[in-house]
């Protein structure tokens, strides 16, 4: 799989495009074999994934972000119309919403214009049924002119024949004709679109109702074509008109009514009296009075799993009763039998050796944890609770000056800050993604680091885990109270679309722990060995004792801290999980307030290398080197004012 | 010949709607920006078609074809609702 450039070489191309959390993905994975990350919940693909198909080795597969609606407005939005406007585009697979045919056929009657051959997949029909919702497919199929096929892709249902359907994709027929002045004015720009710029797979006509909807992909591509000066000229007279009436105001109204009549026509929808489970959980995970008790629940029980059977439990056998007392003493004899070099052998084995430190730490203490992690966050993602956790916590969002959709890439920070930071896109505007993206770097810690955390705050208290949230949720949301004056921009009022809860399936949430702890064991290991490595150069050429005294006035006056935990910090700036389980192995010296104050300032330390480069990414080196010299004087000023104000208490 | 178009009825803001009550769009106020005013054509918010409210705190939350979509009242307040 590979991610679509800007502007990809021309290929022989199938794309799947729809709305938001329609399934896409999956059918993804089940037309290519392909896996790609899968969730309950709109915006999990923000970029476009590419493999290549069973059924025709020759051709790629395009699994497209979702699009509320086209003309595009958000970056998921641009990314799907690049994606139409650079590929070699041969065939068109949109995937439906069943239980929804008006927001379904409403994008469809935008595709159609295209001129690209369509197939429909019409996906989640259990869910439609159980709620009464049935569709004449072959009316449907007959209307459009295009295959409609039925699909169940979270079962595999329909997979087979919506293949056989590739052959016979269609160019759809027009669900409808636009008022005769909005077709003049369509009518106009296509003829200059074919005069001057003609594209080589998209329809002049579908071109024109974007351009007339103000679409800023396609008029881009415009502005890149040698021709494209008095297209853009006389869209540009056309859309002038400013207020409510606008040209993409009507032309939207009018899809809107083409596709009302059409699902009319082909929807027959019976009183299934729809009172399952999962609906009742979804009611009470946004109602009023119970929303926040499940929200502690919820936290509850991932503390438990997590902090416990993973961060205690499952860390005990394998770090104290294997490694500690099988598997570390069988290789360090191994070692100091076979090595005759005295630092070969202490670089292996010694006290910050590549085994005894780099692969235990790796592998006997994060790994553990953040399995327990991915399982439990892929239990919540699949089961659509963090779509509902945005209506929860819009009202706390927007004391700072977010709203509650920024809940998702926060929430996914705490998986890995680095995916979460791309998934940032799913947000409307500039500033609210860069408010986001600067509070990620700061005081959301990454499954491994919150792993470790648990694990060291919960074997000494529960009420130090607690002082532990407070801290970090007070640092969130007072820099994003500041954040939110200093940068200018409006905020926008939340409208959302809330993802039935489901059952999670197993093998989805075991295939996406399996895929994230691979991830996790091929860039976290390196990372781990390189950072042990600096360790021992840095206590062999006599720098680490200096580095450790130097840092005294600020970790052990400033911070309270005992000396030696100037040595996590300095492994924290290469990842602050691998800082975080430095101070966990000095646990015994520690007593609860040093916990807490080193774990506070640890967690709002420098985001990990792989976080920084996708800042950079997304929001440039300037950017970028502002947040981090911001970042860590914050960090120990934090850390500073809460060993001064806990040790009035404690 | 069409037949006459019927006089409008009483309109009330979205927000002020009782919970499990049927509900047709009338009308987006001004107040609400054209892009979110598109956006929520695209969730299906449409004057032909009814929406059930659901609830009302901490957002609104109505019931589109099975759809269920939150809004937040900074929204809801400027949508005109009448009747089903």
């Amino acid at each position: 799989m590979s991610s679509l450039a800007a502007t990809a070489p021309l290929t022989h191309t199938l794309a799947l495009v729809g709305h938001p959390n329609v399934g896409k993905s999956v059918l993804f994975h089940r037309l290519t074999g392909t896996y790609v990350n899968v969730s309950n919940y709109p915006g999990t693909t923000v970029e476009v994934a590419r493999a290549v198909p069973r059924h025709d080795r020759s051709a790629s597969l395009l699994d497209t972000p979702g699009v509320l609606a086209l003309p595009a407005r958000s970056d998921d939005e641009r990314a799907t119309m690049r994606a139409l406007l650079n590929e070699d585009m041969r065939t068109l697979i949109q995937v439906g919403d069943a239980k929804n045919m008006r927001r379904t056929l409403n994008l469809t009657a935008l595709l159609a214009e295209l001129g690209v051959p369509m197939v429909m997949a019409l996906n989640m029909t259990d869910e439609a049924k159980a709620r009464g919702v049935s569709v004449d497919v072959a009316a449907l199929g007959e209307v459009l002119g295009v295959p409609v096929v039925p699909t169940v892709a979270t079962g595999g249902e329909g997979i087979a024949r919506l293949t056989e359907a590739f052959a016979q994709a269609a160019v759809p027929a027009p669900l409808l004709r636009y008022d005769a002045s909005l077709e003049q004015e369509i009518e106009h720009i296509a003829a200059l679109l074919a005069e001057h710029a003609p594209h080589p797979r998209l329809a002049a006509r579908g071109l024109a109702i974007l351009l007339i909807g103000r679409d800023p992909e396609v008029d881009a591509w415009l502005a890149a074509q040698s021709g494209g000066a008095p297209v853009r000229e006389a869209v540009a007279q056309l859309t002038a008109a400013v207020g409510r009436d606008t040209a993409p105001a009507r032309l939207a109204r009018e899809r809107n009514a083409g596709a009302e009549t059409l699902a009319r026509t082909v929807t027959r929808h019976a009183d299934a009296g729809d009172r399952s489970l999962a609906l009742l959980a979804g009611r009470v995970a946004v109602h009023r009075l119970w929303g926040w008790p499940m929200v502690l629940g919820v936290l509850y029980a991932v503390y438990l799993f997590v902090g416990y059977f993973g961060a205690d439990v499952l860390v005990g056998l394998l770090e104290e009763d294997f490694f500690g007392e099988v598997l570390n003493p069988a290789v360090t004899a191994l070692v100091e039998q076979s090595v005759p070099i005295p630092w070969l052998s202490d670089l292996l084995v010694g006290e910050y050796g590549l085994w005894t430190m780099g692969m235990t730490y790796a592998l006997a203490l994060i790994l553990p944890i953040v399995t327990t992690f991915f399982l439990a966050f892929g239990i919540l993602e699949d089961s659509g609770y963090f779509a509902r956790l945005s209506v929860i916590a819009n009202r706390m969002f927007a004391a700072i000056g977010l709203n509650g959709r920024a809940v998702l890439p926060m929430v996914l920070g705490l998986g890995c800050v680095t995916m979460a930071t791309l998934t940032t896109r799913i947000l409307h505007t500039r500033r609210e993604r860069l408010i986001t993206t600067y509070l990620m770097a700061l005081a959301i810690p990454c499954s491994a680091q919150l792993g470790v955390v648990l694990g060291l705050l919960g074997g000494i208290s529960f009420g130090a885990t607690v002082i532990w949230t407070a801290a970090i949720v007070c640092v969130l949301l007072f820099t994003g109270w500041l954040a939110s004056k200093v940068i200018s921009g409006k905020r926008i009022p939340l409208v959302t679309e809330l993802p039935p809860m489901r059952m999670p399936v197993l093998g989805n949430v075991l295939k996406k722990t399996g895929g994230r702890l691979k991830w996790y064991l091929v860039e976290v290991i390196p990372l781990f060995l390189l950072g042990t490595l600096i360790m021992f150069v840095l206590d062999r050429v006599g720098a680490l004792p200096w580095i450790i005294s130097a840092g005294e006035p600020l970790v052990t006056g400033w911070l309270g801290l005992p000396a030696e935990a100037s040595a996590a910090f300095v492994m924290g700036f290469l990842r602050r999980d691998f800082g975080a389980t430095g101070l966990f192995v000095l646990q015994d010296q520690l007593d609860m307030v040093q916990a807490v104050v080193g774990m506070v300032t640890l967690t709002l330390f420098v985001p990990c290398v792989a976080s920084l480069m996708m800042i950079i990414k997304e929001q440039g080196l300037r950017i970028a080197a502002t947040m981090l010299a911001m970042i860590v004087p914050t960090a120990f000023l934090v850390g500073g004012v809460l060993n001064f104000v806990l040790r009035l208490f404690f | 010949m069409t037949p006459p178009t019927p006089p409008p009825g009483p309109r009330i803001r979205l927000t002020g709607t009782p919970m499990g009550r049927m509900v047709r769009i009338a009308e987006f106020g001004d107040e609400i920006d054209p892009l979110q005013r598109e956006q929520l054509h695209a969730y299906g918010l449409s004057g032909s078609h009814p929406v059930r409210v659901l609830q009302q705190q901490p957002m609104t939350v109505v019931l589109s074809e099975h759809v269920e979509l939150a809004l937040e009242h900074a929204v809801a307040r400027h949508v005109w609702v009448e009747p089903a």
